[in-house]
Parts: C-alpha cells; structure tokens; sequence
C-alpha cells in the first residue's frame, strides 16, 4: 500500500494524468469504496487521481426535458432535492438508505455506477429511469446509456483514462412515477439483499400501463431491467394481478447467487414480490384510484 | 517515502501535516494532531465512531484519505465544547443518561450535530432521529436514551434560535 | 437505613465519567500510547486444522522497521485457561482453527508490521477437521490428542472433545415423564454472537528496568489478565502490572485475555513498548464470541399444564479451546430449569471442541440460548394444552420458599409480579387474532455473580471522597452506581466521589465486572467502607466535640452529636495531621447459598447467588411475504431488588435487549468450511438505531438480603429472553415456531411456505 496522490485542477488535466500514469492509476471520488479495497488489499494502485474537486462535476441542473446530475453528486444533495419529491421518488428512496448519513456525505454517484457492484442501490433506479453517462477521456466526450455501460460484476465499459462526469435523466411525462424498494437483514446499513426500481407510467385513461421499466440490484451479476416483466405489463391493467405476474416474470428472469446474505432461493422470491410491491407503489403515487 | 505535507484546519486551527499518502483524515487526527475524542475501530465506514464534521457535515474520518480534505475545515468532538462549556448534545447526552461506555459517542454526537444542523431550529421526531443517527452503532444503549439526548437538545437549540 | 429517605442512592444521578466521554477527554486503552513505541501485529492461521511443517521468519525479520518476531519457540511452554488450562499463545505444532495465532510481529509501522506477517512462510499439513460439535462428540478425530496431560479445574468433567459435561438431576425424570400426561420433545439451535464492543481489543506493554511489565489495556477483568500474563510470562505476579485506562464496552468479550500477552512478549523481546490492536477481521475471527449451541428440551406436564418432568441437553460448541465452555454448558442448566417448579429434573450440559474459533463469556452466558428453547418449548406447549402463555407460566413459577434446581431456597421471589407487569404493559389481555401480528411472552432468572470486592475509601482534606476499586467501570454505570452507595452512607454529595481508573498495583482485589455483580458487590465494599470511616470519623469528633459516639450521625457532610456539628473535611484535615488521614478498606464477599451438592455434578457454579427473576413481552409484526420481522412494542419487567440509579438500570435494560434483538433476528457469525464468511461490520449485522424499537422497562423492586440496600444485579439479564420472547411472538403471528437463531426474514419465510403448501 503505497501510491502517489494527485489533484489535478481540471478534468482535461486529469484525463492527461490518467494517460501518462496507465495501467498503474485510479481515479478517486468520494472514496468510500476505493479506500476499503485498498485496505483489504483488494487493489494496489500507485498512482490515486483525485477528481472530487474538479469543477464543474457537481450538482443537479434541470432543463425542460432533463436533469443533469453531476457525476460528483452526494447521495445527500439528491435525498434533499426538491424537484425529486415527486415521479422521480426512487432517486430519493435509493439515495437515503445507501449507507449512513456519514457515507452519503461523501460518496458520490459517479462513483456507484463506476463500481459496477450488483448490489448497488442507486444504479437500479438510475436503470430505470434510462440514464445516459456523459463520459470525458483523452479522445473527447462520449455519451453511452447506462444499460450499455455495466457489462459485468465490478466491470463497465469504461477506460481506465476517462471520466464520468454527469448522468442524464429523461424527465418524466405524466402520470408517472417511479418507486425503490430494498430487502436487507436491518433497516439502515444494509448491502442489499434484492432491490429493485420500478418506473411506471399509465396510459390517458390511466387504467392501463403505457410504459414500465424495471430494474433489478443483487439478483444477478450486474443490475438488469426485467425485459420481460416490462414488455408484458405494457398494455396491461395496472392492477395486483397483472403486478404480480409481473414479479413472476421478473424472478424467472433474474440470475442470484446464494451468499452470507440470502440464498439464490430466497433472492428470486424477494424479486417476485418486491417488483409487485414496486409496480403497487408506483401505481398508488400516479394517483389514480385503484379500481 | 513520498511525503507532502496536508494544510487542514482542525478546531479552528490550522495545521500544516506532514502525511504519507495512503493515510486516512482519521490517521492524522489521531497521531499526527492529537484528537483522540475520534475514535478508532472498524475502518470500514460500517461503525461510525470515527466521525467528525467535515465543512460542517457529519463523515467517516476512517476513510477519507487525508490528501482528500486537503483545505478543508475538520471539526472534532473537541471543537464543539469542553467541560466548561458544553454543546447542548454533550449537555442532553449526560443528562438523558445517553452515555455507557462512551466509546461511540463523540462520533454519535457530531453525527447527531450534523443532522440538526441541517435543519436549525427544527424539532424532528424520533424516527427521524434514528433514521439520521443510524450509521453509527451504538452497542450499550439500545439508543433510545441517544435519542432522548438528541431531541432535548433539539428542542433547547430550537427555542435559544438554532445552531450552536 | 431506610431507602425512601435517601438522597443520593436511587436517584437518577448523571454518571461520574460522563462529562469526559461526551467532550472526547476520556482515555480509552486504545488511545494510549507511549514514545517511541512499536506496533504488534499477530499471524493467523489460514487452515482450520492442520500440522504446521514449518514456520520461516528470517525474510520478514530482513524487511526495514522490523523489529522483532516471536513464535511458539520464543516463549515459555505455558497451558492456561479457566476451566482447562488448555490454551497457548501461539499454536504449538498444530493449528487448532482459521485465525489461530502463530506468530507476532513488532515493526515501527502498523504497515510493515502488516508487510511482515505476509512475509513469514508456514508450511501446513492439513488434518482431518471437526466444525460440527455434535459430530464432534463421537468423533474419533481428537482435537487436543494430549487433552489428559491438561490441567483443569477438579469440578471439571472431560473426555476426549469434551471440555466439560455437568448435570443437574433431580427426582425420577423417566418415572414422572412415565406419569405425564403429555410428553414435549424439541430441538433448538442459537449462533455464534461477537460481544460487539465498539473498542477493540487492544493492549499497549512496556517493561521498566527492574524486569517489571505495566500493561495497559482494555480488559473487564485486570486481575484475572494479571495473573495470566504472570503465568506467560513465567513471572511472579507482582511483576505484572495491569491498568485500565478506559473501555469502550466488554459485555463479557474481554474478560479474559485477549492482545495482552501480545503485547507483553513483543515488548520482552525488542525491550520497547508495542502496542497491539485487533482489527474487525481479528474480532469476528479470533475474539470470544458466544457460543453456538444445540438444545435438547423434552417436557412433560399434567392435563393442566403443571410441569412434572424435564429433560434437556445443551451441546455448547466451545471451539478450538474450552475458553468458557464449560461454564456455559453447566449455567445453562439453571437457565432450563427456569423460574418454574418442575416435578423432576434431568439437565446434561456438555462443552466441545471443534476446529472453530474458541468462545468466551458474552454477557448472561448460556441465558439466552437455553431460555429461547426453553421458553418457546412452553408456547409450544400451552397451544397444545390450549392455555394462555401467560397462564401456563403462572401455574409453574416458583414462590418465595420454593427449592430451586440445586435445592436452594428461592428468596425475595418476583417472578410472578415481573409476568403479570409485563404483560399488562404489552397488552396481554387485549390481544386478538390478526395475521402477521402477534405477541409473545418470556421469563427468566438469573444469578448475581459472587467473588469478592475490596475498595479503599480516603476522605480529603477538602471533604471529598477518593474511591478506589479494581472494578473497571465498563460503561454500565456500576461505579457511578456504588460511589452514589458511598456518597449516600457518607452524607455527601455523588460529586464529591473521585472514582479512580484501575491499577492492579495501587486498588485492592475485584472479581472484576462480569456477572451483573459490579455495582451489587463494590456497592457492599463501599458499605463496609463507609462504616469503618464513619467509625474513624466519630471517634476522632467525639475527641473534638468532647462528645461521646452513641447517637453520632453523618448529615450534610457534617458530624453531628447533640447540637454539636463538625465538618468531615474538618476531620480529614484534622487526621491528616495527627492520625494520617481518614482511609477505609471495605471488602464484601456474597456467600454461595446452601444447596444439594447431590443434585448437582461437575458445576463450576452450582447455586446460583442472589438470584433475580424478569419477564418480556414483545409486540411484533412479520410480512407474511417477506418474513421480515417488525417489532412495534417491547416491555421490560425486571427485578433489580433496589434500584440504585433508575436511568442506568434502564440503560442497561435497552441495551441488553438490543442485544437480544440483534441475536434473536439478525446476529451470527458465519462459518463455512472452516471459515468465517462475514468476518467485518458490513456482514456481521448489529443492530442499528433503525432496528431497535422503543423499549418500555418496568423496574420492579423487590429487596434482596444480600445486596446494598436490597439490590439484585441488573446487567445481564436483559439480554436473555428478547430471543424466546420474540420467537414466541413471530409464532404468535404466523403459526410457525422458529427454532434456529437468528430467526432471519429468510427462514421464517421458509416455514410460511412449508406451512402453506
């Protein structure tokens, strides 16, 4: 455990640091997971870049058709955003339990999705939402959908030279919401057990589902969207039946692991119902009256 | 070895550290400056009794690496009061019973600080409370005492016009 | 005295130490250092059992800042242990489980000390291994080959992986099983439990000129650590000097040695001070956990459901040393027998080794596993009887006057009170079927540990007091507790008590703080003291006032005779400069109860001593979907005989119960194959603010002979029914009794499933 630590001053700089550094360097954020796997020994990197206090990396923008999250957001600064009150809760909901308040003063977004961990809590509702990554490197900047970027546990499409730097998010049109449910052993500093984001949004009349994303943490070796959950809900009453079945299709399609967490077995059966708990809470916040 | 030196402002003083990169803020607030009110145990962000306030909010010190908070303000439990002029949370904690062994509670204290700081003036439930209090673990209360602490001192920043 | 009239005992006084812990100027053992010190890190076993070929240190010994290494060769041959002297500091040709210590290592850095260990290369030859402890009872693997050469306590019954079997038998069990109107027969199985203390273990050594070693650490028990390091070491126990600086919490998890020795030796070797510190990984792998135990309960009662015959037998699972085992194999018994009166008893407790880490003392050892089968054995049956719970616990509990398992005579008896308060507070009686929401119920005894105490009191010249104990105030509020017992007695403020840190050179001998027996037993030796200084006091006022001593009384820190009064900081003054000062040594000693030594074999703790009796009533919800476990209410009926200060009673009361909370529903430390699977915080999952629910205590107060002014010990109990009153509760609201510890989401959602189908 012995590395260099850098502050380059902007993003081009920090990019060119990355360059002349490879293969021997990573690049820092908030740190709070990079410096547990230093310390078990996990990685050995000579080189740390330290990209927390490049300018320009932090804080929520919002335009008439999106928000910009800076890649460099605190889990707290979403948990207190006014504008995520409403159909975009989950943002909200995963923010909050992910680790202590200590923790979501200092771990970053960027960060999360970087890591790649199944059990990310905050990467599920960002799947579910479709964000887009804005991504800097040596040859410019790039944009790739989030559902393109995680390839596989702890691995994303990322190069080691480049640089999230803010994540897009489609604002939502009507009657739309969307709902993060988690299952862990306690009720606060939980790695998740299953989570699982849901974003719902009803046709006009508001009986029928028009769109569904959901998106599924520590149930299979990357975050995924239940495709065919989705696709069969689309069109669909919004109602328990059709919600359950959705949860249904969703546990065949995960992949869990059994672990010191839960078993396989169990994961598959929080899925089920912790989708159809999902879809209800979406439904019940779109407003509409149940039938 | 590569060693640089951290300019930090601890307390209200300022310190110029000479550190080895791989330390953490909780490193150098224990041997290099002396504040031995943080405290030491799993260095994994998972107990939170090494939390002090970092520009005023509560964090992990474990693992923050020092070259991290590089200018930046780091308040202790020492910087918020001392025997003869405690901060209404070290007044409430004695009083409410809130203290056994002690060892989490100045991080349980800056914890709790940082949360109604957020809001001056704000009187917030329990489950508030326990929600904001909930990444520091507390093995001898059961925390409803801490909780008690939190909220009397709550209530008395509220009426003396917010944050101390 | 009578205690209506006190002033300053049972009063919700703030406790001494606060003011340091909240402002961070309390020292605690892990903030103690020294110039120029080391730091000791320990090498640890990778292999659960296996033959060490060889140990090569001589590439770490070259690494810069290395700057000693010791293995089993450098030390003295030394067994030690409390029941079996079974245990070394380092394996000796074997190692016994995965984090068995096999080399220490002094570097000036924590990371070359971590350099180091990685550089040491131990050749293994693996051994065929053990981890299940009841294949452990019949196996033909032995874990100590050589256990016959050990010594051990002469109460101690061993035999091969047997550390220890006791039992406790009375009656004709198979004749009043034979009578029984029904026969109940359960198995039960409880985890592993880390104490969880938020400090860690840590010891910092340093020896002086004369070849005299000061240890400061953080144990519960200085004296005993005194003389474990005095046999380590191979020295006379006086050249040993414990001190504790402060603790960051025990709940019996530092009771007995746990970095120490560590430290001592490394200092011996490189003659500099090292300090040695655990890390999480070290605590959930190589500490003192509870034990994980199997519990075998067969009950049989009469159509009323009065209990004729019991019984049981618990298979401690000790590890790769009998640590506590064996005394928590035996204490179970008490625990099974709970606060009933049974027709006949047959109760086996027996400790084994398996190839996993070795097992200590957690806070009520044995209590909360043999409880959780016992008491949700007697759900069990009063469902099948068709009784109320609550009703089938009052028709058994034991009165005033009734004999106890060992033939003890059952005093100051508040079991039935403790129920009756309790469920009232829950709401007993209101109950009414709703699914996924039920209340259940549990009671307990348990003793106040005995062992002796000794204080010195010194009255100063300002009219102050200085309490010295060797009791370390672990967090509890138990000193806080006996200096308010000595202020009381005194006539003085709780604030003119100057509680010192302990010092095995400087205080006289405590038991230590373990078994719910601090401030019961330094509260006697503080007692004792204050009588021997009123008696100086008034002997040197009758001098002063030309007084005599009869009808003499303390008030308001004065002596008063007649109308005549003197100040005690007068007569400290007074005697400081013709009598040397006024000084006491209290000493207080709780004898063991008479009892039937024919009903008990083999028991290290065959009587229980002032014994207190409680009950817990829980409120819960569970998702029928999920499994998980809500807790919406808990209440506390306890018996603390006299409650010498109400808040800290209830601290310890909250705190016991998330305790028991955390190993009822989410505790344990995981093995698999030999090998701890969650050894960090992340895994290992205690109890958050969010998980423990508001805690009602009922203090019920009900006088005991023995303790100052009537109390009982508070500390330990707490902790044992929160898993049978919980998993009484979840059966309540399911129809499924858990009967595995932790009673995670996860199993509880699988018996609704095999309920369902």
């Amino acid at each position: 455990m012995s590395f260099d630590f850098h502050r380059p001053a902007t993003v081009t700089e920090a990019v060119d640091l990355a360059q002349r550094l490879f293969p021997t360097a990573r690049f820092i954020a908030g740190g709070s997971d990079i410096v547990i796997q230093i310390n078990r020994k996990k990685i050995d990197p000579s080189h740390l870049i330290d990209v927390a206090c490049l300018p320009g990396l932090s804080g929520i923008a919002e335009t008439s058709d999106e928000f910009t999250l800076g890649a460099l957001t605190k889990y707290h600064t979403i948990e207190t955003h006014p504008a995520f009150a409403g159909s975009l809760r989950a943002l909200i909901e995963a923010a909050s339990v992910i680790g202590g308040r200590q923790v979501q003063n200092i771990a970053t977004i960027g960060g999360n999705i970087v890591n790649a961990s199944p059990a990310a809590d905050f990467v599920p509702v960002l799947l579910a939402l479709d964000a887009v990554l804005d991504i800097t490197g040596p040859n410019g900047s790039r944009s790739v959908p989030l559902q393109d970027f995680i390839v596989g546990p702890g691995k994303t499409s990322l190069l080691p030279v480049e640089i999230v730097t803010s994540i897009r998010l489609a604002k939502l049109p009507a009657r739309s919401a969307t709902a993060f449910v988690k299952e862990g052993r306690r009720r606060a500093m939980e790695i998740s057990v299953v989570c699982v984001a849901a974003c719902l949004t009803l046709e006009a009349g508001g009986s029928r589902c028009a769109s569904v994303r959901l998106a599924i943490g520590a149930a299979a070796p990357k975050v995924f969207r239940a495709k065919a959950a989705e696709a069969y809900l689309e069109g669909q009453l919004a109602d328990q039946t059709s919600f359950a079945e959705a949860g249904k299709l969703a546990a065949e399609e995960c992949a869990p692991i059994s672990d010191v967490r839960a078993s396989a077995d169990y994961r598959r059966r929080l899925v089920s119902i912790m989708v159809e708990r999902a879809l209800t809470a979406c439904f019940e916040r779109t407003g509409e009256e149940r039938r | 070895m590569n060693r640089k030196i951290l300019n930090i402002v601890v307390n209200g003083e300022s310190h110029q550290v000479l550190i080895e990169p791989h330390w953490t803020l909780l490193q150098v607030l224990r041997n290099e400056i002396g504040m031995m009110g943080t405290k030491e145990n799993c260095l994994e962000a998972e107990c939170g009794v090494c939390t002090v306030l970092l520009d005023g909010k509560a964090v992990n010190s474990c693992i923050l690496l020092a070259g991290q908070v590089e200018g930046c303000s780091i308040t202790t439990i020492e910087g918020i009061g001392d025997p003869e002029h405690l901060h209404p949370l070290q007044q409430t904690f004695i009083e409410c019973g809130a203290v056994q062994c002690g060892y989490c509670i100045p991080g349980m204290i800056l914890t709790a600080k940082s949360f109604l700081d957020e809001n001056p003036g704000s009187r917030p439930s329990r489950d508030e409370i326990r929600e904001a209090i909930a990444g520091t673990l507390c093995r001898c209360t059961g925390y409803s005492k801490i909780i008690d602490a939190v909220a009397t001192a709550a209530e008395r920043m509220a009426i003396s016009g917010g944050s101390q | 005295m009578n205690a209506q009239n006190h002033s300053v005992a049972g009063r919700r006084l703030p406790r001494l130490d606060g003011v340091g812990k909240v402002t961070g100027k309390h020292v605690y053992a892990a903030d103690f250092k020294l110039p120029g010190m080391l730091y000791g890190k320990v090498l640890r076993s990778p292999r659960a059992h296996a033959l060490i070929k060889k140990i090569d240190t001589s590439r770490a010994a070259s690494i810069h800042g290395v700057r000693g290494i010791i293995t089993s060769a450098d030390i003295p041959a030394i067994r030690y242990g409390t029941a079996v002297r079974d245990t070394t500091v380092f394996a000796v040709d074997r190692v016994l489980f995965v984090g068995h210590a096999i080399a220490a290592v002094a570097a000036t850095s924590l990371e070359i000390a971590e350099r180091a260990l990685e550089a040491i290369e131990v050749e293994y030859e693996n051994l065929p291994t053990l981890f299940d402890p009841e294949e452990a009872l019949n196996s033909n693997i032995r874990i100590h080959p050589n256990w016959e050469t050990y010594k051990a306590l002469p109460i101690i019954a061993r035999s091969g992986n047997i550390a220890g079997q006791a039992r406790i038998r009375v009656g004709d069990v198979e004749a009043a099983f034979a009578k029984s109107y029904k026969v109940y027969e359960h198995r039960f199985t409880t985890a592993l439990q880390h104490p969880g203390y938020t400090e860690p273990r840590v010891a910092t050594a340093d020896w002086d000129a004369n070849g005299n070693v000061t240890v400061w650490c953080n144990t519960q028990l200085p004296f005993d650590t005194q003389n474990t390091l005095a046999e380590i070491l191979d020295l006379p126990s006086a050249r040993v000097r414990v001190t504790v600086p402060g603790i960051g919490g025990g709940f019996g998890g530092k009771l007995r040695i746990g970095v120490e020795h560590f430290a001592a030796l490394l200092a011996r070797k490189t003659a500099r001070p090292i300090k040695v510190m655990s890390t999480s990984e070290e605590e959930l792998t190589a500490a003192l956990p509870r034990q994980a135990s199997v519990v075998l309960v067969k009950t049989g009662v009469d159509k009323d459901g009065h209990l004729l015959a019991r019984s049981g037998k618990i298979i401690v699972d000790c590890g790769a040393y009998a640590g506590s085992g064996p005394g928590t194999a035996a204490i179970s018994l008490q625990v099974m027998a709970g606060p009933y009166k049974t027709g006949a008893l047959e109760l086996e407790g027996i400790a084994v080794y398996t190839n996993k880490v070795h097992s200590g003392s957690f806070r009520a050892p044995a209590g909360p596993m043999a409880n959780f089968a016992m008491e949700c054995q007697m759900d069990m049956i009063a469902k099948d009887l068709g009784l109320d719970p609550l009703e089938i616990r009052l028709r058994n509990v034991v009165k005033e006057g009734d004999p106890g398992p060992s033939g003890e005579i059952h005093k100051s008896v508040s079991i039935e009170e403790c129920l009756r308060k309790a469920a009232n507070a829950i709401g007993w009686h209101d109950r009414k079927p709703e699914p996924g929401r039920g209340k259940g119920i549990a009671c307990s005894w348990w003793m106040t540990t005995g062992g002796s105490s000794g204080v010195y009191v010194k009255i100063n010249p300002d009219g102050t007091a200085t309490l010295v104990s060797g009791a370390v105030e672990i967090g509890t509020g138990a000193i806080t507790g006996a200096a308010q017992i000595l202020a009381e007695e005194l006539s003085l403020d709780l604030t003119d008590v100057n509680a010192t840190g302990v010092d095995t050179q400087a205080a006289p001998f405590d038991y230590g703080a373990q078994g719910s027996r601090t401030a019961f037993s330094v509260g006697n030796a503080c007692l004792a003291a204050a009588a021997e200084l009123r008696r100086q006091m008034f002997e040197l006022a009758a001098k002063q006032l030309d007084a005599p001593i009869e009808g003499m009384s303390l008030q308001d820190k004065h002596v008063i005779a007649g109308n005549k009064s003197i100040s005690i900081a007068e007569l400290a003054r007074i005697s400081r400069l013709a009598g040397g000062g006024l000084i006491a040594h209290g000493t207080a000693i709780s004898p063991a109860p008479p009892y039937d030594p024919t009903r008990v074999q083999n028991h290290p703790l065959p009587v229980w001593n002032t014994p207190s009796y409680h009950a817990h009533a829980v409120d819960l919800s569970v998702d029928q979907a999920t499994g998980k476990v809500t807790i919406n209410r808990y209440v506390v009926a306890q018996d603390v005989g006299y409650a010498i200060n109400p808040t800290y009673i209830e601290g310890q009361i909250e705190g016991g119960v998330a305790q028991g909370i955390g190993q009822a529903l989410s505790e344990e430390i995981v093995y698999q194959d030999g090998r701890v699977m969650n050894a960090n915080l992340t895994d290992y999952k205690m109890p958050t603010a969010m998980d423990v629910p508001e805690i009602e205590s009922i203090i019920v107060e009900c006088r005991s002979a023995a303790g100052p002014y009537g109390a009982k010990g508070v500390g330990e109990p707490p902790c044992i029914e929160p898993p049978a009153a919980i998993g009484n509760a979840i059966a309540a609201a399911t129809g499924c009794w858990p009967n595995s510890l932790p009673m995670t989401a996860e199993k509880i959602a699988a018996a609704l499933r095999v309920q369902q189908s």
